[in-house]
């Protein structure tokens, strides 16, 4: 691999996970990497976190998280090697999480609100709506943290606890942070110990010492906090890092003063290389976000020379994750943009684009500052927040559940549980208008249930999971003296995602036309073709799938339903409170993540002609084989809906053929397809290129397809690692393109 | 005025600059052995019958004036002889197995279908091309859409093989932006054989629309045992064109087998196909375009 040793990289590779163990997310090495002299192994460290832990338990959560958390990083095993620029840390099982946080949570859902646990419990199950206590998705405030370093935010912190008179819970906050940071400088100085004793680790030894007491001076030096912070609260005290950060816009300055300091370019794109590819050895399956670009104050780029190395440098290692959103703005350089085109269609597809004017126009309506939403952050797969907030909460709502609700009196149309609100008999709705009311009724009442469950959990996410790391990088936490997740933050949102406009529209635009307009059916009729999953109707079901009147192919009766619907939603939920100790709005979300196959599995046939339990649709895609007008008109569709509503997020799929994006032309034309949906108010778009004789060899012959990857949802997978019902839905893709 | 168009084609990529909308004309004059739009050289309309896309469900039956569909035993069968084109049966067929080639449309009708993509074309320097079949066959409706699309602002260009007359350029040419001129052989003997015709006109029309003034793209298909020796020749005489904007070497592919046989139309395309390397060195024959 370029900028990468052969035998470097066989030691990276391992170096997080036995290679034999395909999924091994957060599971913990067992073997001869760590020298046991180092520390104790990770089953000891949590039998001692809890054992520890019984004499604490008079202390406040984050005091308690905070020892147990120090006890962890003074035991756990470390190693430094000639082979590698970044340290190696064993406990990234989540020790704390596995222990305290686990046993915190389970006291909250089965004995203060075990309604609220059971009703969340059911959504799920039944796929109405997946709630879980979110820990996914904040992101630190990079600014700060490279400018302060490890020692510098806790000397800030020390500082505002001095400031006024506290609380006992607003002392704990600022002890528990204390403890927090004081461990992490002392690993710092236990790592650069050991370093210091590792012949041929001399730079990292170096580099570690100094940023043990002082904030990054160098482009390595702030790699190595990036890789540090990330590594101890992704992995150690259990919240995900959902950004490395604005990383040209941030680290630019270390790598332009470095190269004044006469630092050759090529040490620095080694230190890249070896920085990305921890990420890529680590592997965590929903890939490590990392953001590029976006605007300066005067609206010029923030794409420098750097942001161009990190693209070529990730794309000659041929690497997805972790995985790339640029901020594309007016500003931002074609050639720049055309560059992350090239990699795309060459296979290389980890990247998102996400629209730097629609997220401010976003965020501006929800009340931040012009200057708060320009320096947003993107994180997870395409989401975006103002920097300094918590957003909690991805909960993933099943648009067609309503639906089945609506036909069956307030049953589900699977298991003929009532679930819903009472809804009149089917042969009540005399009009069209009469049916798709009782729809958004139904809508309503799911979503009323769901808001009200997440608030009554949301008050304990700072009870169960308090975050001392994440909260010492928020100013806004440390003025006020209270957690992020408690409330602390500059805004303190939640997010619900409703799923599958796709197969909603289409659902509406068929009964519509078949049952009111064209009267072909009944509703009756229509009601029992579904329960029976069309079984003996299946010519009625093969002409509801020819039915060209599709949303995604700029068609007015069923984008007409994908527009209203969501504006309805963004109406109904924007700007609800959420919890009382949390304080903050909900906002709405439009991706789906990996609902299209859970909730799919649970959801009724539907009436675009969907069978039982098949995949729907995704993000604010068309549904499955249905975009048959091509690139030009899915985006049509989709920026119909006024992205903007969707402080969240909302984004395109899009699959082209490798033909039609072959040459200069091809490269062009993406382009012109890009600037299209961001000028059109789009906000983010990821492409899939592909065609289905290719994936359809892939299927049969994976040992020659070992280097093929696919974008599932936000993230990428090796094709090889899919499983053949989600390999058929690609290749079902692949085949309508046109 | 009405024309017969066979397919409209949206983002399409390789007919021109950026993204374009392509119209496909049926009929030509010319009939090249490789034609990979077999359904283009006829005027008359066409049904295009899929057999493997049939999935049996006879709504074709109960639609067909002609009764040229029938269900035999669970399977479709198709008399062409029978059928008048008309096109019914393919709007309700459920596998998609029917296509109409041939479909009577007004400028009118065509015009907001090509200005649906317009944006598209302004953010990618694209717009919309029209082609064939020989576009130029309906000269007359080319050059009124010609000019509806111009007066929207919309990029235009012209994909011909240039076996037209004169008159018939002199109608479009005010509207078009473009021509992508289609060039098979120098040589006349190599291309009547290949093509059924003289390129006489051809080359002719080509150096006219170069003394208009008027941009063209050649485009040389390329077609191992029939024009590959003519490569060296089209270089030469496109030499001196002072207004011809790329060449391009287009790859002779034979995707079109299964089209011959939905059209029952004989099919009697090259097996052979070029090499990587004989398009580069074809290519470098046009390196200073």
């Amino acid at each position: 691999m370029e900028y990468i040793k052969p035998q470097d990289y066989e030691y990276i590779m391992r170096k997080y996970h036995d290679p034999k163990i395909v999924n091994g997310n957060r599971m913990i090495r067992k073997d001869d990497i760590f020298d046991p002299s180092t520390g104790m192994d990770g089953d000891l460290i949590r039998s001692e976190i809890l054992r520890r832990d019984k004499e604490f338990e008079h202390l406040p959560h984050p005091v308690r998280k905070a020892k147990a958390f120090e006890f962890v990083l003074k035991n756990t095993r470390i190693s430094c090697t000639p082979l590698d620029l970044f340290p190696a840390i064993n406990s990234i099982d989540r020790p704390v999480n596995g222990t305290l946080t686990d046993l915190w949570s389970s006291e909250v859902f089965t004995e203060i609100i075990p309604e609220v646990a059971k009703k969340r419990a059911y959504y799920e199950d039944a796929g109405i709506v997946t709630m879980w206590p979110d820990y996914d998705h904040s992101v630190p405030v990079w600014d700060r943290i490279f400018e302060l370093g490890f020692s510098g935010l806790l000397n800030e912190s020390e500082k505002a606890r001095k400031k006024r008179p506290l609380t006992d819970d607003e002392d704990a906050f600022f002890e528990g942070i204390k403890i927090t940071y004081t461990a992490i400088i002392d690993l710092v100085l236990r790592l650069a110990e050991l370093a210091k004793n590792t012949a041929g680790s001399e730079k990292l030894a170096k580099a570690l010492g100094n940023i043990a007491h002082n904030a990054p001076k160098t482009f390595y030096e702030a790699l190595l906090v990036d890789y540090l912070y990330f590594m101890l609260s992704e992995h150690i005290e259990g919240l995900q890092v959902r950004s490395l950060s604005n990383f040209d816009r941030l680290l630019y300055p270390f790598y332009e003063n470095d190269i004044q300091n006469g630092i050759t370019e090529d040490e620095l794109r080694t230190d890249l290389a070896y920085f990305f590819l921890q990420f890529t050895a680590i592997g965590n399956y929903w890939n490590q976000p990392v953001f590029l670009g976006g605007c300066k104050e005067n609206d010029e780029t923030e794409i420098n020379e750097l942001s161009y190395v990190f693209l070529d440098v990730y794309d000659k290692m041929n690497i997805y994750n972790p995985k790339i959103q640029i901020k594309v703005a007016d500003s931002t350089p074609k050639d720049f943009i055309l560059k992350a085109l090239d990699m795309i269609r060459h296979g290389n597809n980890s990247i998102v684009f996400v629209s730097d004017s629609t997220m401010r126009k976003a965020l501006v309506r929800a009340g931040a500052t012009e200057e708060e939403a320009r320096l947003c952050n993107v994180k997870g797969c395409y989401e975006y927040s103002i920097q300094g907030s918590m957003s909690c909460g991805m909960n993933y709502l099943n648009l067609l559940k309503p639906l089945e609700y609506a036909l069956h009196e307030g049953c589900d149309g699977v298991t003929g549980e009532f679930a819903g609100r009472k809804s009149p008999k089917i042969s009540e709705y005399t009009t069209f208008e009469d049916f798709y009311a009782e729809y958004k009724n139904q809508l309503c009442y799911i979503i009323d249930t769901a808001i009200e469950t997440v608030n009554a959990y949301e008050d304990y996410l700072a009870y169960i999971n308090p975050q001392s790391m994440l909260s010492a990088t928020y100013p806004a936490c440390l003025e006020k003296g209270i957690d992020a997740l408690g409330g602390g933050a500059t805004k303190n949102g939640s997010s619900l995602a409703p799923g599958f406009i796709g197969d909603l529209a289409d659902s509406l635009a068929m009964i519509k036309k078949y049952v009111y307009d064209k009267k072909e059916v009944t509703l009756s009729e229509f009601v029992a073709m579904l329960d029976a999953n069309y079984d003996g109707n299946e010519l009625f079901r093969r002409k509801l799938v020819a039915d060209r009147d599709k949303y995604g192919n700029n068609k007015e009766l069923p984008d007409s339903f994908a527009k209203d619907i969501a504006s309805f939603i963004a109406a109904y939920v924007c700007g609800r409170p959420n919890s009382k100790k949390r304080g903050g709005k909900w906002n709405c979300s439009f991706h789906v993540a990996r609902m299209s196959y859970d909730q799919g599995e649970l959801t009724a046939a539907s009436p675009n002609g969907r069978l039982r339990g098949e995949e729907l649709s995704k993000n604010c895609s068309s549904s499955m084989g249905q975009n048959r007008e091509g690139a030009t008109a899915a985006i049509l569709s989709i920026t119909k809906i006024d992205a903007s509503e969707f402080t969240g997020d909302a984004a395109l799929d899009l699959g082209l053929l490798p033909s039609a994006v072959k040459g200069d032309d091809g490269l062009e034309a993406m382009y012109g397809l890009l600037m299209t949906f961001i000028n059109r108010g789009g906000h983010a778009m990821h492409i899939n290129v592909f065609d289905a004789d290719t994936l359809r060899d892939a299927q049969k012959n994976p040992d020659k397809y070992q280097d093929l990857q696919i974008r599932v949802c936000g993230w990428n997978v090796r094709w090889n690692n899919i499983d053949k019902v989600e390999q058929d839905g690609f290749i079902r893709q692949a085949e309508s393109l046109v | 005025m009405k024309a017969r168009i066979f397919e409209i084609k949206r983002f399409a990529v390789h007919d021109g600059d950026g993204i374009r909308t392509t119209v496909f004309f049926k009929g030509c004059h010319l009939k090249c052995v490789w034609c990979h739009n077999p359904e283009g050289i006829p005027s008359t309309p066409q049904l295009a019958y899929y057999k493997n896309k049939c999935i049996g469900c006879g709504e074709c039956v109960t639609v067909c004036p002609q009764n040229a569909h029938r269900i035999e035993n669970g399977m479709h069968v198709f008399e062409r002889e029978k059928c008048i084109g008309c096109g019914k049966c393919t709007d309700v067929c459920l596998g998609d197995a029917l296509i109409f080639y041939g479909r009577e449309m007004t400028v009118s009708e065509l015009l907001p279908l090509l200005l649906e993509d317009k944006e598209f074309y302004e953010n990618s320097g694209g717009g919309v091309t029209l082609s064939g079949g020989e576009c130029l066959m309906h000269a007359d409706f080319c050059a009124e859409l010609l000019k509806e699309l111009k007066a929207n602002g919309v990029h235009t260009a012209v994909d011909t093989c240039g076996f037209v007359s004169k008159a018939a350029i002199d109608k479009v040419m005010p509207y078009t932006d473009i021509f992508l001129y289609d060039l098979k052989s120098f040589d006349e003997d190599i291309h009547i054989k290949c093509t059924g015709q003289s390129n006489k006109i051809i080359l002719e029309n080509l150096k006219y629309i170069d003394d208009c003034g008027k941009k063209t793209e050649i485009r040389i298909p390329y077609v191992p045992g029939f024009n590959s020796g003519e490569i060296e020749k089209i270089a030469k005489f496109t030499k001196d064109l002072e207004h011809l904007t790329l060449v391009r070497v287009l790859p002779y592919h034979n995707y079109a087998g299964s089209k011959y046989e939905s059209l029952e139309m004989e099919n009697n395309l090259p097996k052979q196909l070029p090499t990587d390397e004989e398009i580069r060195i074809a290519e470098m024959h046009f390196a200073d375009r």
